[in-house]
């Protein structure tokens, strides 16, 4: 049943040849197995699980209808919010924090009748890409144990990889998203800015936050995109456009479109990831996409533009979490000000702590004008940029990451990390969509991803060009041999 | 040292005035915007600054602060913005605000008041949104914060330097109030905290062109304190200049925060200011830009309501209203409105004018009322004045009949007259007669003044014949009789 996609899986339970429990209890069964060798989950919902996949089952029997997502177990990244559980964000800070509303993607799920599964790792508030900042445990690459899944949705990405559940939610501030699906071999979609709410999505950078699915192929992530993707009045960033028909449309031939690349940007990229690349390159090619160079030169400057806007934002966002209304208060503050400081010294992470120095420096007097506001500029000056790009292309394809899965506890230095996002800040910069798939491994059998990005608006186009991909090589079917229990029989 | 001449110097003075604006909801949330309830009833998960919570912008709040634009002349910018300004405080449910730094919602504008017989002009900065903080609650071994007030829509109307005196200050202050009143935009209530002022002070040498250094006076609660305040801080800068006339004036008077003392009519410093706060201010993320059309301006100004100051000019124009008496009335609305539905009742519009704001404000002072908060009907006020212009009662008895109004609220004063034998004038003419005859022939000079053209004259023996029967004779009658006996 694990090997199964959304898709198929949600077709067995309409036809009735398996009910939610059975679903439910396999899925259940196969984490408590599994999930141990990869720490991808941070909570499990059994008992609610078993309560919903009954209530499921019951509805079928009375031959009411059915959602979208019956039956299909969803697993959410630990910033999502779920009323009444604990919501950890990774961080010591929220240990104990309980959720005091549904997110609006929680209710979307819930109300297309998804199991939703548990909560996933991360790296604290999100901030990092390897999910090695999590205040809780390591999560390991399903591919390779040696090795980090990536992050800071690390969790999410290593459980579908694992096959653990078919779907699951990450958040992608600046990469989070597509960089561990391309580290871990599953789908991961960013979504349009605005395309899914945010309401309930713990905040680290408000203008790049966006919450998207990972999946193990493309016809999955439009299942769950006609799911999320709606207009939400709670976030007044949230697109109020009508409905896509994310299904209906993937299928459309990509004959005869054009396809950018930015080979000026990949001229340092490692051998073997570019022969990969290149690789990608010429299945559009078979497939009848026409290859053309595009600059995109400014976006050499966008790792800085995002560390200054991303941190000023979070610096604000992060200034809640003062000890005084909920989560941690220090045991040892006597006064106002300890409780403020104590509480945050013993309640955040060092990374995050960096984050906050960082976007604090960034907006104070004096230097707000040579960093945050030419920062602002220069988003300003990549939107452009790529509004001219796709007036000669209708999609731009990179490498999602510059190498595959490293191993845990190999970068130290925050700098070097931050290069991990590379490749995939500009789309947050510019709001664009943008999905991380499958596209081989490298000689250690390390999964490689291909990033496509489109147009705002665009996201069916995005998985169209996916879908028409991952139909041509087939990456998306290789389980990691560890969990894959069929083959090991 | 010299006797000061404060003629010599300038006041400049300039307000913050922080209005809650009386919408449903809060500014960024669905909680309900209600004073005086229990603490943290009026919250939602915005309003205690949840993780994953959102703001959501209040559009009843926006209207009502481009009705002020409107009703101020002010410019109203197509295209406004949000930004949070951070600082940690309990009160403070996310450590920052939203409010606008740069590009707020109300630009320029002019508050027009008549001040001591001059039409004055007060030039407006600006106006921005924002949103209140809740309240911090001492208890006696612990501390609370009430949420109640969090997030509570404000409009902040700042005005340029452009006030001269404690008596323009509170003109001005008074009308803004008004204007908010007149938009049905805010109940100002200084108590409740509806209505802040944040008053910024400074003096010159008259003809200096440049400022000095200002303070700030925070929390006062009434128009009174307010111009006590200013007048004592004028004197103390002035003072302090006149100390030290020799020094770097911005040695003498420092920057610094101050308090009124009521008991000691004195500005009490709060805290000097040191380095300017920095609240990092950069725009809101969480909230598009206020994008405004032009069609929806034209809009609200269109259907602005009369305010103060063309109630103000009609008072005076058409009915012939004292200066005084209308800045009384206009500058409350809920008191203009009473006059205004006893004027559908009544044509003398002097007397009841009169009648509401001396006879009966007075007569309710000591238990803290108002007419319009009293039960008092208009209808029965306008006619109290209406028996005392067809001479049915006189102005004495008719102040009798007030205070039974003001005793039993609700009672007709008509019913009043019918049933109170004391309050009905004398129409007997034998009666009054005689007291005619004795007035007469006390007062011969007043006599030969009435007979030399003198039309005061005959109003005094009418007053005298008033005094004999107290109050109690028919004018009509006394008139007619006086004015036989002397032909």
């Amino acid at each position: 049943m694990y090997r199964l996609s959304a898709t198929a899986l949600r077709e067995l339970f309409f036809k009735g040849e398996v009910s939610a429990s059975a679903i439910a209890e396999t899925f259940l069964k196969r984490i408590g197995k599994h999930d141990p060798k990869i720490g991808a989950f941070l909570s499990l919902f059994s008992d609610r699980l078993m309560d919903k996949a009954w209530q499921l089952d019951q509805k079928r029997q009375k031959g009411q209808p059915l959602g979208k997502l019956a039956g299909v177990p969803v697993a959410l990244k630990d910033n999502m919010l779920v009323k009444g559980q604990i919501t950890t964000c990774g961080s010591r800070f929220l240990e104990n924090y309980r959720a005091v509303f549904d997110a609006t993607v929680t209710r979307l799920l819930e109300e297309e009748d998804a199991l939703i599964i548990g909560k996933t790792n991360l790296d604290e508030f999100a901030m990092g890409s390897s999910t090695e900042n999590s205040a809780y445990q390591l999560t390991k690459n399903p591919w390779n144990l040696q090795c980090v899944p990536g992050g800071s949705s690390g969790g999410s990405a290593a459980a579908v990889a694992a096959r653990l559940c078919p779907l699951a939610l990450g958040s992608d501030t600046g990469g989070s998203i597509r960089q561990p699906a391309a580290l871990c071999g599953v789908a991961g979609f960013k979504p349009t800015y605005g395309r899914v709410s945010r309401y309930g999505l713990v905040a680290f950078a408000s203008s790049f936050d966006q919450i998207g699915p990972f999946s193990t192929n493309v016809a999955d992530t439009a299942l769950i995109m006609e799911v999320l993707g709606k207009h939400c009045p709670h976030d007044s960033t949230s697109l109020d456009l009508p409905p896509e028909p994310y299904l209906q449309k993937i299928d459309h031939d990509i004959r005869g479109s054009t396809i950018g690349v930015p080979w000026d940007f990949l001229e340092n990229l490692d051998p073997a990831a570019k022969e990969n690349f290149l690789s990608a390159i010429e299945v559009f090619k078979k497939l009848g996409a026409r290859i053309i160079d595009v600059n995109l030169e400014l976006l050499k400057y966008s790792i800085a533009i995002y560390y200054i806007l991303a941190t000023a934002e979070a610096s604000t966002n992060l200034a809640r979490f003062d000890g005084i209304r909920y989560g941690k208060r220090s045991q040892r503050a006597a006064t106002l000000d300890e409780v403020y400081d104590f509480s945050r010294q013993e309640g955040f992470g060092p990374e995050v702590k960096n984050r906050i120095l960082l976007g604090t420096y960034v907006l104070s007097s004096g230097y707000q004008d040579a960093y945050y506001k030419k920062a602002q500029k220069a988003r300003t000056l990549i939107i452009d940029l790529f509004k001219k790009a796709f007036s000669s292309c209708q999609m731009i394809a990179m490498p999602c990451s510059p190498f595959p899965a490293f191993p845990l506890g190999s970068i130290h230095d925050p700098l070097q990390m931050y290069l991990q996002d590379v490749y995939t800040i500009q789309a947050n910069l510019a709001g664009l969509p943008a999905i991380s798939i499958p596209s081989g491994f490298n000689q250690e059998k390390k999964p490689y991803g291909l990033q496509l990005v489109g147009p705002q608006m665009h996201d069916v186009q995005v998985l169209r060009f996916a879908h028409a991909f991952e139909k041509a090589c087939d990456f998306s079917k290789a389980i990691p041999p560890l969990f894959d229990e069929e083959v090991n029989l | 040292m010299s006797e000061i001449n404060y003629s010599d110097w300038e006041p400049v003075i300039g307000l913050e005035i922080h209005v809650q604006l009386n919408t449903k909801s809060k500014l960024f949330s669905s909680a309900p915007n209600r004073f005086g309830d229990e603490p943290n009833v009026n919250i939602t998960d915005v309003c205690t600054g949840q993780p994953g919570t959102l703001p959501v912008l209040n559009k009843e709040a926006v209207r009502k602060a481009v009705q002020f634009g409107c009703a101020v002349n002010a410019t109203i910018p197509l295209f406004s913005k949000f930004d949070r300004k951070s600082y940690f405080y309990p009160d403070s449910p996310r450590n920052f605000q939203i409010t606008q730094l740069d590009q707020p919602i109300v630009v320029g504008g002019t508050v027009t008041v008549d001040v001591e017989g001059h039409t004055k002009h007060f030039a407006i900065n600006r106006a921005h949104l924002e949103d209140d903080a809740g309240m911090l609650k001492h208890f006696s071994n612990f501390a609370g914060v009430d949420y109640n007030r969090a997030g509570v829509p404000l409009i902040e109307i700042v005005s340029e330097p452009c006030i001269h005196s404690p008596k323009e200050a509170v003109a001005y202050a008074m009308t803004v109030k008004a204007i908010m009143q007149y938009l049905d935009a805010s109940d100002c209530n200084m108590e409740e905290g509806s209505l802040r002022i944040d008053t910024n002070i400074s003096v010159r040498r008259k003809g200096e062109k440049t400022f000095r250094n200002k303070i700030e006076i925070k929390n006062l609660n009434s128009f009174n304190y307010m111009e006590m305040a200013i007048e004592s801080e004028i004197r103390r800068q002035v003072q302090l200049y006149c100390q030290k006339p020799h020094e770097n004036p911005a040695k003498v008077v420092s920057t610094g925060t101050y308090r009124f003392d009521p008991d000691k009519k004195e500005t009490i410093l709060m805290r000097q200011k040191e380095e300017a706060a920095d609240y990092r201010y950069f725009p809101e993320p969480d909230l598009p830009p206020v994008v405004l059309t032009q069609a929806y301006i034209d809009n609200v100004r269109t259907h602005l309501p009369e305010l103060p100051h063309q109630r103000y000019k009609r008072y005076i124009s058409e009915l012939q209203l004292s200066e005084y008496s209308t800045s009384i009335l206009i500058n409350e609305k809920a008191l203009s409105d009473y006059f205004e539905s006893t004027l559908k009742m009544c044509t003398n519009a002097k007397s009841l004018c009169n009648w509401i704001t001396v006879e009966f404000t007075g007569r309710l002072k000591e238990s803290g009322k108002t007419i319009y908060s009293s039960e008092i009907a208009p209808k029965d006020v306008a006619k109290l004045v209406n028996m005392i212009e067809k001479g049915t009662i006189t102005g004495k008895i008719a102040k009798s009949v007030a205070d039974e109004m003001v005793l039993h609220p609700g009672k007709d004063p008509e019913a009043i007259v019918r049933e109170n034998p004391d309050f009905q004038p004398l129409h007997d003419t034998s009666a009054i007669e005689p007291m005619v005859d004795k007035v007469l022939a006390e007062n011969p000079q007043s006599i030969a003044d009435y007979k030399a053209g003198k039309e005061k004259a005959f109003a005094y023996l009418v007053g005298q014949v008033m005094k004999l029967c107290r109050g109690t004779a028919s004018p009509a009658i006394v008139n007619e009789l006086l004015t036989k006996k002397l032909k």
